[in-house]
Order: structure tokens, then C-alpha cells, then sequence
């Protein structure tokens, strides 16, 4: 029973080195420079939170700039060994994981930890700013239109681009009434007061939650309108991840197949 | 390739789920804390004969589908300026019939100005007669004698309460409650040991006592905390259950139905609310819910589905309007005085409601069923507003305090008070159309049917402007009004008594109680609504010592008066 299950596992781990997903995200040759970097950074980041006082966000930020170099001569690497689309959908499945890991983040501080939803801004709470939020996700989407644009084109890559609309909606939406709060907080003569935090479309409180047709239909939907607004973007990122890591193996199985 | 496939399906799914259940979304209940099972009433039923009286109730003003506001002769006064915390918090009122003509008249509680009767007349005139004093919270209406005459006891903010005893025809003589020494804010009446007199259960509001008195007098055997009285022949025995409070409600719900209530302790701030239940010859803490509100204003307890277990509500401050200009009245208020959870923390600011599944555990589905969010909430209560069978809730709201509103015109939030109607599904939905949306800043309220039409109107005591009386004008169903009295027992107007009334559109429930909400007494008549076209069965009594009583040929538009 024991060699059955081990065989299984080495057969899974083969498969799953294969699988054209992993060789794309594979440092290969720069693995070495990859594994030093994470180690420095994490010894940087113990250094800099523990010893130092240096905010999290601080610290991270700069181990994000550490892991940039191998990061930079693996897509250079990934450009002249695939081309340009391919090295683009390495990088953006790259940011995209880092994003997931914010937000997983976020997840525990709120879930685990306890913690207010204001003090659950993930590692790099400086960047968790309406504004950021509102350029990251037109910038996701301009890069998975300019991948379809370069011939990454499947089912999922639909999916994926209406699902990134769809969440880059729910960011403008709420951008707008930060900007409409700002003024609002100005007008009262408190211009200092955070006007961050507040919820979008869907969640807890969301707009949709208060929309009196739905309120007739079907009440207050679990989940749609009743996860508070650290799990609706947990939740949009998840998808989003999930369905651009479909696209891209969907698009590497015949692509790096065929080179 | 396929086993690949499924291989990575099912890493997903089992992902996918363990981040569903940690999150708590699905499913619903895990995790529900644990509440004692509902236990059977002790003994058999025990069924005692009662004399029923029955008057026709008034036909009432026509209806015109709202509530008609009237400004009442008297209005709680600060007598500081500018309102800081804690006299923002204002005074309560109380509704009963204090000269037995069968009319409710109004007590009145004041901060800076005397306290006051006011005397219903009829035809919803009202006859001022002020009393000596103010620097008063709360008001309880109840025979704390047992002499059949309904007394007032205010609680007051920094000395001990304040009995008016009633000598009957109107004339009242003050009097201070034997053995009750301490400076308690809220309170409320039951029989607490099962011996057949009232007690009384008061919570002190620690923080206006430390900055009003000093810290030195929390150490005091009269300073702070929460009190059991027990009435020994008119002597009230100390105990103290708790060393802290800072208690802006009490409810004494029966809530595994045995038949002896439990003290439900609503604290502001962050001091959680405590639940006690009486274990032998003491009293010991239990955890019924899950979540509690974090500011905790006001208690009420209805069953808004008619399934014949009551429901808690508890308020608290959430914005109604999630609107720009809302949010920004509310943001910097927030970030002054921010919740900060601690280690088990079970408190949300927003409102609760606590409904009861079958396995026992309670729940909290204010934001499914609508009530989550009622602004800056003090006494909330339900009753059946429209007549339908099913109980409406409302809540009076607003805040004055120039150290925190500093940023609002003279310091002032303002709210319209909420009038949210139950759908039947015991769901809620606002009901503007009602005309309740006073922004008077209100602070203590009552139901009663001031005109004795069968339908429930509202009084308001607001803060720094006149008192108001909203009557109900909403057109139809029927009412009965229902009074209880105990001839041979201390607790002549059967508080904790049940009341059940069975009809073709079903059974309602009500409970004979002292006070509710926010510092209000309530009436010892119950109000039932009885819908359109529905025929009125039977009454079912419950009273307090666990003895029933069924009355037969009950019709609807009647004041009913079973005497035991």
C-alpha cells in the first residue's frame, strides 16, 4: 500500500513538473539566484521589522525589490527563449500570484487574527489606497486585453477578461465615492479623515445589499451581499488568479509544446 | 492527462471549501455558541380560574394611512452648553395608568428640569404636573408595594433611585427604595427568586459615574457595577453579580423557557454584554450569543415570526444610509472612538437580532432580515403598528455632543427616527410612509394606545426638544388591549406573565414587562393587532408562578381584564 502511495507521488510530482504552467514559472537556470535573493530578503525583512522598527509595508516593499533582479533576468530569459507574449504572461502571472498573496494575507490578518477590517491591509498597506486598487486593475485588464490582442485566445481568456471588467467595475465604482467622501469630509472641514474602506457593488453594505428590487426577490443573497469587503476582493483576486492561470495553461499546452 | 485534470479539480474543490468554512459563510451555523436547551415549564400545567371584564374600545379618529404628530407640553433639558457626552445621552419615560381611569398617562424623566406626569384626559389631551426634581434617566411605572397602585422610580445619574409612591387619586409622595443605595442608571422589574414579589436588576453606567463622581468611587460598596435587589418585605437585599457596567439596557427574558427569566446586561463601549442565570442560590454567567452588539442602547424581545419564541433585539450605532454625505457625518466620529476587538470578542457595532434555531443556538440576523443598521439607536421597540399579526419595530435616533460632532452644526447628528415594517417573513422594511421620521433627537420611547382605539401609539422623550406623541392613524385590522391582575399576589399586575392569543390567522405572543428599550418603562397592557378578516379564538394566560388561565368568547376592539 505504502509503495503504491509513493509511486503515486512521484508519478504526480512528474506530472506536475510537465505540466507547462510550472516550466514556465520555473527560475531554471536562475533558480540559485532566486533562492539566495528570498533568503536575504527574508533575513532583510526579520532585520528590518524586528531590529530596525521599519513598517511592514517598508520591509516588504523592499524584498519585492530584492526578488525583482532574478525576477528581471528570468522574463529577459523568457522573451528570447518565447517571444514577447509569453514573456508577458510570465510576468503577469507573477504579479498576479505576489497580488493573490496580499490578499491572502488580508485574509488572515481579518480571519485569523482578528484584526479591524482598517488594520487588515496585508504586507504592503501603504499600496492598499483606492487609487492603487483602481490603477492596478485597469493596468490587469489593458495586459489581458494585449494578450488576447497577441493571440491568447480561449475560452478562459474570455472569462478571465469579463471577469476582470467585471472587478475593475466594482474598483471604479468605489473610487468614485472616495473621491465623493473626500469632497464630503472636505465640505465638513475634516479633510484629514480617511475615506478609505468602503463598500462597493457587492458585500456587506454594498451597493446591491441596499437595492430594494433584490430586497423584494430574494432578501439580502449569501454571499453576494453578505461577505464584508475583505473577502468580496479576497474572492475577486482568487478568480482572477485561478482563471488566468486556466488561460495560461491553456495557451502554454499548445505553445511550448509546439516550440 | 485526465487523472491531472481531476487531480487538480480536486485540490481546488478541497481548497475552495476549507477557505469557505474558515471564512465562515458556509455553513451558517458553525461555531453557534452553546445555549442550554429549552427546557419544559416544572410540573404539570396547573389551570386557575380568573374574572374576565370586557370594555368596547373607542372607535377612534378616521384613519389616513400615517401617524399624526403631536407636540407634548414638555421637553428634556440639559442645562449644559454645549452637550457633551454623557448628558447627550438624555432621559427615558414611562406609559402606564397611574389613577386606574383606564386612560395611560405619560412620567417623563429630565436631566436638568423637573420630571413630569402628564395626565391623560382623553382625546389625547394631557395635563402637566411636574415633579420635584430631575437628573434623572430611566422610568419604571410598577407596584413596588404591592398595594394594586402603580409607583414611579427614576433612576438617577450620580444618586440612587427615586420611588413615587403612589397614594392613589393622583397624589404621589416621594420615597427612597429601602436597602437600594446604588447609583444605577438603567433598570428594570421581575420576580427574580420565584417568591412571588418584584425585585429589582439595576446597571450602573460606570463611565459617567467615574467622570462625574471620580474613580475613587468605583471602589465604593454603592459605585458601579451590576445589582440584584431582592425584595424581603419591602427591604431590598444587595447583591452584586457584577463588579463593571456601563449599562444602558436590561431585559429579563425567560430565554430557555423554564419560566425564570435570565439578566441580560446591555453595556456601552467595550465592555461586552453579560447574560446571568439564576443556578441555585446564585447567579452565574452563560453565553447565549454569538455576537453582541458593541455600544448596546436599548433591549427589546418579540417574536416577529409568530412561532412562539421570542426574538432579541439589541441596538446599537451603523449608519441607516450608506450615501456619501451620511458616511462623512459618521466617519470622524468613527475614527475618535474606534472598536477595537480583544481576544474573543464576540461584539459588532451594529444592531442584532437574536433568533432562535430549533437546536437551541442563537443566531444573529439583524442584517439579513434588514434591522443591522438604524443610526446612532437608543430605545428601539417592537410592537404590531399596522395590525397585520406581526410586529413592527421602531427606533428613535440621533446624537448631540459637541466633543464628538464638533464638526456638524451646534454638534448635532441628525437622524430621522426608523419605522420598519415586519413583511410578514419576519423580514423588515422601511416605512417612511408612516410619517415616524421625527429628527427630534430622540432618546426614551414607548408604545401604548393613548386613546384607547385598539391601535398602538408612540410616545418620544427627545433631548433638548419637546416630547412627542405620534398617533396611529394607519388604517386597518383590530385591536385588543389586555390587562392583568393578580388580587392575591405582591406582583398585582403579573410581570413575566405570557399572553397568547389565538386566532384564524394564527397564535401572537406577548409579555406582561416593566421596561424595554432605552431607559422606558412599558405599559402593563399588551397590545394585540389582530388582521383583517381574521376571527379572535381564545386567550391563553400564562402567569408568572406558571398557572394558566384560558379565556374563551374573546372578541376583537375590546379592553379585556382578567383579574385572578
Amino acid at each position: 500500500m505504502i509503495g503504491r502511495d509513493r509511486a503515486w507521488t512521484g508519478s504526480f510530482i512528474r506530472e506536475v513538473r510537465r505540466d507547462p504552467l510550472v516550466q514556465l514559472l520555473s527560475p531554471r537556470e536562475h533558480t540559485r539566484l532566486v533562492l539566495t535573493m528570498s533568503a536575504l530578503g527574508l533575513l532583510l525583512w526579520g532585520a528590518l521589522t524586528w531590529q530596525v522598527g521599519m513598517p511592514v509595508w517598508g520591509a516588504t516593499t523592499m524584498v519585492l525589490g530584492l526578488l525583482l533582479v532574478p525576477g528581471g533576468l528570468k522574463w529577459r530569459a523568457d522573451m528570447r527563449q518565447h517571444g514577447v507574449t509569453i514573456m508577458i504572461l510570465s510576468v503577469i502571472l507573477t504579479m498576479q500570484g505576489f497580488h493573490s498573496v496580499e490578499h491572502l494575507a488580508q485574509w488572515i490578518q481579518y480571519h485569523v487574527l482578528h484584526w479591524q477590517p482598517q488594520r487588515s491591509s496585508g504586507l504592503i498597506s501603504a499600496a492598499n489606497a483606492e487609487w492603487v486598487h483602481f490603477i492596478w486593475n485597469w493596468g490587469v485588464v489593458g495586459i489581458f486585453a494585449l494578450l488576447i490582442l497577441r493571440g491568447v485566445r480561449n475560452r478562459w481568456a474570455w472569462l478571465l477578461l469579463g471577469w476582470s471588467v467585471a472587478h475593475t467595475m466594482e474598483h471604479t465604482y468605489m473610487l468614485v465615492r472616495y473621491l465623493q467622501l473626500k469632497q464630503e469630509l472636505g465640505l465638513l472641514g475634516v479633510p484629514q479623515i480617511s475615506a478609505q474602506g468602503l463598500p462597493g457593488i457587492l458585500g456587506r453594505d454594498g451597493l446591491l445589499s441596499t437595492n430594494p428590487t433584490l430586497m423584494q426577490i430574494c432578501g439580502r443573497v449569501p454571499g453576494i451581499t453578505t461577505i464584508s469587503r475583505i473577502d468580496v476582493h479576497f474572492w475577486w483576486n482568487t478568480g482572477e488568479t485561478l482563471l488566468l492561470a486556466a488561460t495560461a495553461h491553456r495557451f502554454l499546452r499548445g505553445h511550448l509544446t509546439r516550440q | 492527462m485526465a487523472r491531472q485534470r481531476k487531480t487538480y479539480l480536486l485540490l481546488l474543490v478541497a481548497a475552495a471549501v476549507a477557505l469557505l468554512v474558515a471564512n465562515g459563510t458556509w455553513p451558517h451555523r458553525l461555531g453557534a455558541a452553546s445555549v442550554p436547551p429549552r427546557q419544559p415549564l416544572p410540573g404539570a400545567v396547573r389551570t386557575v380560574p380568573a374574572a374576565v371584564h370586557a370594555a368596547r374600545l373607542n372607535s377612534g379618529t378616521p384613519c389616513t394611512g400615517n401617524f399624526e404628530r403631536h407636540a407634548l407640553p414638555y421637553t428634556t433639558t440639559n442645562g449644559r452648553a454645549p452637550i457633551r457626552m454623557f448628558n447627550s445621552n438624555g432621559s427615558g419615560l414611562g406609559v402606564d395608568d397611574l389613577d386606574d381611569d383606564g386612560d395611560e398617562d405619560v412620567v417623563l424623566a429630565n436631566l436638568a428640569g423637573p420630571n413630569a406626569i402628564l395626565w391623560n384626559e382623553g382625546g389625547l389631551t394631557f395635563r402637566k404636573q411636574s415633579l420635584t426634581h430631575g437628573d434623572s434617566r430611566a422610568v419604571n411605572i410598577v407596584d413596588v408595594d404591592g398595594d394594586g397602585k402603580q409607583d414611579i422610580l427614576f433612576s438617577r445619574h450620580t444618586l440612587s433611585p427615586t420611588l413615587w409612591r403612589n397614594l392613589g387619586r393622583g397624589r404621589f409622595v416621594e420615597d427612597a427604595l429601602p436597602g437600594v443605595e446604588g447609583k444605577v442608571y438603567a433598570t428594570n422589574w421581575a420576580d427574580m427568586d420565584a417568591d412571588g414579589d418584584l425585585d429589582l436588576v439595576a446597571g450602573a453606567y460606570d463611565a459617567g459615574l467615574e467622570k462625574d463622581l471620580g474613580y475613587n468611587f468605583m471602589f465604593t460598596r454603592s459605585g458601579g457595577g451590576l445589582y440584584l435587589y431582592e425584595n424581603r418585605a419591602g427591604q431590598f437585599g444587595y447583591n452584586k453579580l457584577s463588579e463593571r457596567a456601563e449599562a444602558l439596557a436590561l431585559a429579563l427574558p425567560d430565554l430557555d423557557g423554564n419560566g425564570q427569566p435570565e439578566i441580560m446586561v446591555g453595556n456601552d463601549f467595550d465592555l461586552s454584554d453579560q447574560t446571568w442565570r439564576r443556578s441555585g442560590v446564585g447567579w452565574s454567567q452563560i453565553t447565549p450569543f454569538r455576537k453582541t452588539t458593541h455600544s448596546t442602547m436599548s433591549f427589546d424581545l418579540g417574536d416577529i415570526d409568530n412561532d412562539g419564541v421570542q426574538e432579541v433585539f439589541a441596538s446599537d450605532m451603523k449608519p441607516y444610509d450608506q450615501d456619501v454625505r451620511t458616511l462623512a457625518q459618521w466617519r470622524p466620529m468613527m475614527a475618535q472612538m474606534p472598536h477595537q476587538p480583544f481576544k474573543g470578542d464576540r461584539q459588532i457595532m451594529e444592531n442584532v437580532l437574536q433568533v432562535r434555531a430549533k437546536d437551541g443556538t442563537y443566531q444573529n440576523e439583524a442584517y439579513d432580515r434588514y434591522v443591522d443598521a438604524t443610526g446612532w439607536s437608543w430605545s428601539a421597540k417592537f410592537g404590531d403598528l399596522d395590525r397585520d399579526g406581526f410586529l413592527d419595530l421602531y427606533v428613535v435616533n440621533g446624537m448631540i455632543a459637541n466633543d464628538l460632532f464638533h464638526y456638524l452644526p451646534v454638534g448635532e447628528l441628525v437622524e430621522q427616527n426608523q419605522a420598519l415594517r415586519n413583511d410578514g417573513q419576519a423580514h423588515f422594511k422601511p416605512a417612511p410612509e408612516w410619517g415616524l421620521g421625527s429628527t427630534a433627537s430622540g432618546r426614551g420611547m414607548s408604545m401604548a394606545d393613548m386613546d384607547n382605539d385598539g391601535d398602538l401609539d408612540i410616545i418620544v422623550n427627545n433631548l433638548g426638544r419637546s416630547a412627542e406623541l405620534f398617533e396611529n392613524r394607519l388604517c386597518g385590522g383590530l385591536g385588543l388591549l389586555v390587562d392583568l391582575r393578580q388580587s392575591a399576589s405582591p406582583n398585582t399586575r403579573a410581570i413575566s406573565a405570557r399572553l397568547t392569543l389565538h386566532t384564524s390567522a394564527g397564535s401572537f405572543h406577548r409579555d406582561v414587562r416593566v421596561a424595554s428599550g432605552y431607559l422606558s418603562g412599558d405599559p402593563s397592557r399588551s397590545h394585540f393587532g389582530i388582521p383583517n378578516g381574521a376571527t379572535v379564538h381564545s386567550l391563553d394566560v400564562r402567569w408568572p408562578d406558571g398557572a394558566f388561565t384560558t379565556v374563551k368568547n374573546v372578541l376583537a376592539n375590546q379592553l379585556l381584564t382578567v383579574t385572578r
